[in-house]
């Protein structure tokens, strides 16, 4: 949001110069060419805030008590977990994996998805640890010693897994399965 | 003759608990020791093993093996401290089967949709001579979430290191 307002404070200032005087017109040009561009660029991974209430550490916290809940939120180029009096933070870098619920639905392709989701009790749609109201977000990293970790967080609702590992991703992490698409543009209807 | 009838029993007796207590010196001897245990992840093969699953088996049975206090050090994967170590064994976990279950169908029917995962658990020396050798099953019945297999399976390999170390 700084950016922006920045750039828009430059285009004005552009006009300004613009109007003053016509040698000047050119330049200005360029320079509300240049805030367009800025504009609609994408804005770094980085700088989006992205923080979730009232996540579940299910296990894997170390320090962390099991089942405690928390506040979980990307800082800087690392996922951070506040709860359970103390914190967990894993660097987008040292990450193996990173999955979600959702990745689980994806694996299931095909005939073998109809026949699954036959199975009654919502059984056979997709296995997960937990019931299906809430979404699951499993990381796999390494420690600064190189050793093996892998941390279990449980999300309040559906789908709230999939803007962490997107985010994640963008920073390094590693993925044994993509990203998936966004369910809106799965289900729109072309003209 | 009643004399010698009169030790009979009691010197019976005494003979079955010298051979009692030479057979346990003897169990407690073969066992194996060590001072330290590397535990690796569990290896799924081609089995689709959600990851989750994964996560929750590994880091349950390091707080598992951790609890039955027969190694100093418990290790992870990939730990560069556990490199060098002479006395170290090493936890590898091959998966075996894999069924899904469901806590909507147990929680329905209660005899049916359990989850359960099996794995061989295999431990070894440093010089790769295999300690155990064992398939372990992890079961999750009637109700509770499908993360109680994980937990059932670590507290039986638990089990399996407490009576072979």
């Amino acid at each position: 949001m700084m950016s922006i307002e920045s750039v828009m404070f430059n285009a004005t200032v552009a006009v300004r110069h613009g109007r003053a005087a016509t040698p000047c017109g050119a330049r200005g040009l360029s320079l509300l060419a240049l805030a367009a561009a800025l504009l609609f660029s994408p804005a770094p991974a980085r700088s989006q805030a992205l923080t979730q209430a009232d996540v579940k550490l299910v296990i894997g916290g170390e320090s962390i008590k099991k089942s405690s809940k928390g506040t979980l939120s990307i800082a800087g180029n690392s996922l951070k977990f506040v709860g359970g009096k103390g914190t967990l933070e894993v660097q987008a870098s040292s990450i193996l994996d990173v999955s979600t619920d959702e990745d689980s639905r994806q694996d299931i392709t095909g005939a073998a998805k109809l026949a699954t989701m036959a199975i009654p009790y919502g059984g056979g749609r997709f296995l997960s640890l937990f019931s299906h109201g809430v979404d699951v977000l499993t990381l796999e990293f390494t420690d600064v010693k190189g050793g093996y970790h892998a941390v279990i967080f449980e999300l309040p609702a559906q789908r709230q897994g999939a803007p962490f590992k997107k985010q994640l991703v963008a920073m390094g992490a590693k993925a044994s399965v993509p990203l998936a698409e966004p369910a809106a543009t799965k289900s729109e209807k072309k003209p | 003759m009643k004399r010698h009838t009169r030790y009979v029993v009691p010197v019976a007796f005494l003979a079955y608990l010298l051979m009692a207590g030479s057979l346990l010196g003897q169990s407690s001897a073969a066992k194996p020791s060590a001072s330290s245990i590397e535990i690796k992840p569990m290896d799924s093969g081609e089995l689709p093993i959600p990851p989750a699953f994964r996560a929750a088996i590994y880091e349950n049975l390091i707080v598992e093996i951790k609890k039955t206090g027969k190694f100093e050090q418990v290790y992870r994967s990939g730990d560069k401290d556990a490199a060098n170590l002479p006395n170290l064994v090493t936890l590898r976990m091959v998966a075996q089967s894999f069924k899904k279950g469901s806590q909507k169908k147990r929680e329905v029917t209660t005899v049916s949709g359990s989850t359960s995962i099996s794995l061989k658990v295999q431990i070894s020396d440093r010089a790769g001579k295999m300690l155990v050798d064992q398939d372990v099953v992890g079961k999750v019945r009637f109700f509770g979430e499908n993360l109680r297999a994980t937990y059932d399976f670590s507290k039986k390999v638990a089990k399996i290191v407490q009576t072979a170390f």
